[in-house]
């Protein structure tokens, strides 16, 4: 089966799933350290993190599924889930097979969170990590049309997010203070809030 | 210097004090040797409770390990805890020093009775070596491992102390699994104060009353003189009778988790679960502590607060921001001054978002404090208002890790 709609379908849904993908990473971040956005109470940025990453495979099923049934290029079945299988573009396509399986073992970990111990889904969802830049580099090394133009900007503008986010939250993580030393924080604080009239801040727990 | 002895007043029976010494022979010449017995039978019918400060049955307790360790095939972890994070508390070190071999007589029963894979008495530092030498005169056929414990207020808390054990940092865990199910190393775990093993110790050998005492830890004034000892007190006493009220004008039932209630009041409390439901105060860890009418119980109360809220484990939310800010709260309102408008209002508004949102119990039991002090001594909120303090001592009267006595 070869065809235009087949083509555009897989570039759209490639492209869609990438920015997609990168929001969930940002929301990760954010549920990551206990942010907040503003009006959102905090459930809500979970849950959003959590469903944006759903619909991003699901569109990914549908880039995955065009990619192999338009017979126009070279890419069997097997390189679904077998990396460097594919005839055509082999690095390329590779990647992202690579970043496919991962996405999997990221999304089935998630959805059996409760029956898993808190280490192994963790330790699996940190591979998120290695999921975006696998992907990124798919899209641009098997991506046909970022010559420039809007295209290559939504992917350059789709790094620089990633990139910002995450490094803000492993920082954010080396600077939360021991549980120990929170404690007598907070009761400084909260005192010389009361003294001065000056309102306290929220100590984050962690 | 507080004098801190085995004092046994006129209404109190001598038992688990009534001590031969710290030596295994004297020990065995008074107690007897440890007779084989069915030890699960026996706290069921003698229905000892706890005595680390909730009142768990602990019939309850080591069935439900039992059967934790027969449903995992693993063998269960006992664990004696003596580490009394309490300040107020001296009750844990007293028995281990005058009778650890009672503590130790129960620890080796219990993993006797359970099959336990391992061992430990967990204490404070200071009375290691002598606990380490007691061991050695022993022939237990389970080995006991002697653990320091951090002096932190939630050190003792059970899933803390099971961290601890790990060597992990003390801090309490979720509730669920609770450490009767997952606790030492994944393994089923029965944490019991040191006080209840040395009565099931007692209860094995017959001594059927052994659960109707618990060890109290009196600090009282007596002539201007600060004064502080352990009692077998039997369950049930008349409060007027364990502690002296005259020129006392609170008593602080249960320690810094605890409650105050006034002396008019407290006289004819019988000190038991039932007797003391009724003025919503519970015995916890046995500390009873008589307020004399010449200290200002607000003050006493912020620096207990501040000193709790200090201790917070900074893994909760609402304890972290929340205690904080109530023992800052209280702190303004035990100065003979007005306090800024509203501020008892947001103390009693902070308080009602605390209890039952911590992975312990420890902003619950703070708070409840704090609400008792506050209903208690409002004659006192009143005369701070005015400008005036019923203190007139610096120092504190309730020990506070940090604070000059």
């Amino acid at each position: 089966m070869t065809g235009a709609l087949l083509w555009y379908l897989n570039r759209a849904t490639g492209i869609t799933s990438l920015v997609l993908m990168t929001l969930t990473v940002v929301l990760g971040t954010v549920v990551r350290r206990h942010g907040r956005i503003p009006g959102l109470p905090r459930f809500a940025v979970q849950g959003l993190h959590r469903n944006v990453g759903l619909l991003s495979a699901l569109l990914l099923v549908t880039h995955v599924g065009t990619a192999v049934v338009d017979s126009y290029v070279d890419i069997g079945v097997s390189s679904t889930f077998v990396p460097f299988a594919s005839g055509y573009r082999p690095f390329a396509i590779g990647l992202g097979t690579l970043a496919v399986d991962l996405l999997v073992l990221v999304v089935a970990s998630s959805l059996l969170r409760n029956r898993l111990p808190l280490r192994l889904w963790k330790a699996v969802h940190l591979t998120s990590y290695l999921l975006w830049p696998l992907a990124f580099v798919h899209g641009i090394t098997a991506g046909t049309d970022l010559g420039g133009g809007w295209l290559l900007a939504v992917v350059l503008g789709c790094a620089a997010a990633a990139t910002w986010c995450s490094i803000a939250a492993l920082g954010a993580r080396r600077a939360t203070p021991p549980p120990a030393e929170r404690a007598a924080a907070a009761l400084t604080a909260a005192s010389d809030a009361l003294v001065t009239g000056t309102p306290v801040g929220v100590f984050r727990n962690g | 210097m507080t004098a801190m002895t085995a004092m046994t007043g006129p209404c109190l029976v001598r038992g688990l004090l009534d001590a031969p010494g710290s030596s295994y022979a004297g020990h065995l010449a008074a107690h007897g040797p440890l007779p084989d017995v069915d030890l699960h039978r026996l706290a069921e019918e003698a229905a000892l409770t706890g005595r680390g400060g909730a009142g768990f049955p602990t019939a309850a307790k080591l069935r439900s390990v039992a059967a934790a360790a027969a449903a995992g095939r693993r063998a269960p972890v006992v664990v004696a805890n003596g580490s009394e994070g309490e300040p107020g508390a001296a009750k844990d070190a007293t028995l281990l020093v005058l009778a650890p071999h009672l503590v130790l007589d129960g620890l080796a029963l219990v993993a006797a009775s359970l099959g336990a894979a391992t061992a430990h008495l967990a204490t404070e530092q200071a009375m290691l070596s002598a606990l380490a030498a007691q061991l050695a005169e022993r022939r237990d056929p389970i080995g006991v491992r002697l653990h320091p414990v951090a002096g932190a207020f939630l050190s003792g808390e059970e899933s803390a102390l099971c961290a601890a054990l790990e060597g992990k940092p003390p801090l309490p865990r979720t509730k669920f699994p609770p450490v009767r199910e997952r606790g030492v190393d994944g393994r089923p775990t029965l944490v019991l104060n040191v006080e209840t093993l040395a009565r099931l110790a007692l209860i094995a050998r017959g001594n059927h009353r052994a659960a109707a005492s618990m060890l109290v830890t009196r600090r009282m004034e007596i002539a201007g003189t600060p004064w502080v000892d352990v009692v077998d007190m039997p369950l049930g006493s008349r409060l007027g009778d364990v502690l002296r009220l005259d020129g006392v004008q609170a008593v602080l039932i249960g320690g810094y988790a605890g409650t105050w209630v006034e002396a008019g009041r407290a006289a004819d409390l019988r000190l038991d679960r039932g007797g003391l439901a009724p003025v919503g105060a519970a015995l916890g860890a046995g500390v009873l502590a008589a307020l004399p009418a010449d200290r200002c119980g607000i003050a006493e109360t912020a620096r207990v607060v501040g000193y709790l809220a200090g201790q917070s484990a900074g893994q909760c939310g609402p304890c972290l921001n929340g205690l904080p800010r109530i023992a800052a709260a209280l702190d303004l309102l035990a100065r003979p001054a007005p306090p800024p408008s509203g501020l008892l209002r947001d103390v009693q508004r902070w308080s009602g978002l605390l209890p039952g949102r911590g992975a312990c119990s420890h902003p619950d039991a703070t708070v409840r404090l704090v609400a008792s002090a506050l209903h208690v001594f409002s004659d006192e909120l009143a005369r701070h208002r005015a400008g005036r303090c019923a203190g007139r001592f610096a120092v504190s009267f309730l020990p506070v890790p940090g604070v000059r006595r």
